[in-house]
């Protein structure tokens, strides 16, 4: 069953907003849960902190990366998986929704499926994580030296990275309506390995690790790319690759998410 | 209560054959364990090189790295899931009637989902070994107290993860309980960075917590960081901590099982 009547964009904004406060509403009547998830974010993210500050006082830089930039580097990647779990956690629960058959009510509503599901939870560690990775950010940006001129690009990359990380975590969440399970597996299997590498310079790994991370699954586009530009480790001209991964990736995650939801058959049929 | 060695080794095997059924975990597993382990490799390469960093050379940390990976898999790998949703989902209600030991019965399970995890470990050892062929233990001692210190890792890390599934008496979601444990066991337990490279302080933090022996204590007697007296020292806080995390999760639970309210019971 498709819905193939077109949805106002208004109407769809609306819809987002008013899930995604529902959400809130019911976040505070777990104010234990609230707490432990925003802590288990803040953590993480102090941790990272520790990390860097731990190796730069053993190593004066990492293939030509000082302390300053590193936090950079960490701290957008924290903010853009913070975005995700802030604004589009739900994605997440595709896998579960497909095996319960619970996309079915999705079908049936008049807005698109990908923003119900999208909306329909909040990650309540991203409120650790987008607030304390933005501090690492701005800490590294005032350490590194950047000045005011360079904010207007920091903001850009800041919403282009929320972007892209929301866009590949969906499209690797829809791999679950061919490959049936609970888990997002592949997604997963991305933000581990995402979190490992990409807190490090991409100078440092081997042409084929670049190659998949700035083409095939633009990875490097989230946080390396913005800031090696913003620090001036890369041209200003990778600055149009950014939007470029953007648009690229949203479209996957739609298109993936159309042909997904073509291939659904509900459960238990 | 009757609970015998058989209830146990019967628990084991149920939680081990549970886990083996479902063989992606292990592709998983090993995609993400192996995947980390390399990021590690290719930072501490292009870190070393030929020079040390806090007595690290590029052999020594290799073989730290496959020991980080070898005590990742199995400790992030075991299924504290499952322990975890029986009390969000108010099983744990029924299992209060069982005649079988609470804790007891949640090690054993736990210990078998851990053994599940050696199929991983193994071929992510052999397949590291094969690439980067890492040194082999300072001596034939060192390499037994070396297995000695991961078979205490078992006891050790049930400890830690029923300790935190607990607090699922309080909230009423997991993962960010999970996540803060794991977060605190990669930084202290030197799978992040080594402890070696940490101020003083932050290093009398960390030994002052269960989390250094994940990693740091089984390398420390691997590479011969510590001499045999030293090694026997670390088994023995190993083996203390083992059991004062199983006294505390006994307490603990105690206090919690006073919250069971299942369908308003």
């Amino acid at each position: 069953m498709t819905l193939k009547r077109a949805v106002p964009a208004r109407h769809v904004f609306a819809i987002y907003w008013r899930t995604w406060f529902a959400q809130i509403r019911a976040i505070v009547e777990y104010p234990a849960d609230l707490w432990v998830m925003a802590s288990a974010g803040a953590v993480w993210n102090i941790l990272q902190f520790a990390f860097l500050a731990v190796l730069f006082a053993n190593v004066p830089n990492v293939a030509g990366w000082d302390y300053h930039e590193m936090l950079m580097l960490s701290g957008l990647l924290s903010v853009a998986g913070g975005c995700n779990a802030l604004f589009w956690d739900g994605a997440w629960s595709t896998g579960t929704m497909v095996i319960k058959g619970d996309i079915d009510y999705r079908i049936t509503r008049p807005a698109p499926v990908i923003i119900q599901v999208g909306s329909s939870h909040i990650g309540m560690q991203s409120i650790g994580e987008v607030v304390f990775g933005a501090a690492m950010f701005v800490y590294g940006w005032i350490g590194a030296g950047i000045g005011f001129a360079a904010v207007p690009i920091g903001v850009l990359a800041i919403v282009c990275a929320a972007l892209i990380q929301c866009a590949l975590v969906t499209a690797l969440c829809a791999v679950n309506f061919w490959i049936k399970g609970q888990a997002s597996i592949f997604a997963f299997l991305l933000i581990e390995l995402q979190g490992n590498a990409m807190k490090m310079p991409l100078g440092i790994f081997p042409s084929g690790v670049r190659i998949v991370a700035m083409f095939l699954v633009p990875v490097a586009f989230v946080n390396f790319v913005p800031v090696s530009v913003i620090t001036g480790h890369m041209s200003a001209w990778w600055l149009a690759g950014i939007p470029a991964a953007v648009i690229g990736s949203v479209l996957l995650a739609v298109g993936v998410y159309r042909l997904g939801l073509r291939a659904y058959d509900s459960a238990g049929h | 209560m009757s609970h015998s060695i058989a209830v146990d080794r019967a628990l084991v095997v149920i939680a081990f054959k549970r886990r083996l059924a479902y063989k992606s975990h292990w592709f998983f597993g090993l995609a993400i364990g192996g995947g980390s382990m390399l990021i590690a490799m290719v930072m501490w390469q292009n870190l070393i090189g030929s020079g040390t960093l806090s007595g690290y050379d590029w052999d020594s940390m290799r073989a730290y790295t496959i020991i980080g990976f070898v005590a990742a898999t199995m400790v992030f790998g075991a299924a504290d899931w499952t322990m975890a949703d029986r009390i969000l989902d108010g099983h744990v209600a029924v299992d209060l009637t069982k005649p079988v030991d609470f804790q007891r019965a949640r090690a054993a399970e736990y210990i078998g989902s851990m053994l599940s995890t050696f199929p991983t470990a193994v071929m992510g050892v052999v397949a590291a070994w094969l690439l980067f062929d890492p040194p082999g233990p300072v001596s034939p001692l060192a390499g037994l107290l070396t297995v000695v210190s991961f078979a205490f890792m078992f006891p050790l890390a049930f400890g830690l993860t029923y300790l935190s599934t607990l607090v699922c008496f309080w909230t009423k979601r997991y993962l960010g309980i999970m996540w803060l444990r794991e977060a605190l066991l990669s930084f202290f337990s030197g799978l992040m960075i080594p402890l070696a490279f940490m101020p003083g302080w932050l290093q009398a933090v960390a030994w002052a917590l269960p989390f250094p022996h994940f990693t740091t204590t089984p390398s420390a007697i691997y590479l011969g960081r510590v001499d045999t007296a030293g090694a026997l020292g670390l088994l023995a806080a190993e083996a203390a901590w083992a059991v004062g995390l199983w006294v505390l999760g006994w307490l603990v639970f105690r206090s919690a099982v006073k919250r069971v309210t299942v369908h308003g019971g």
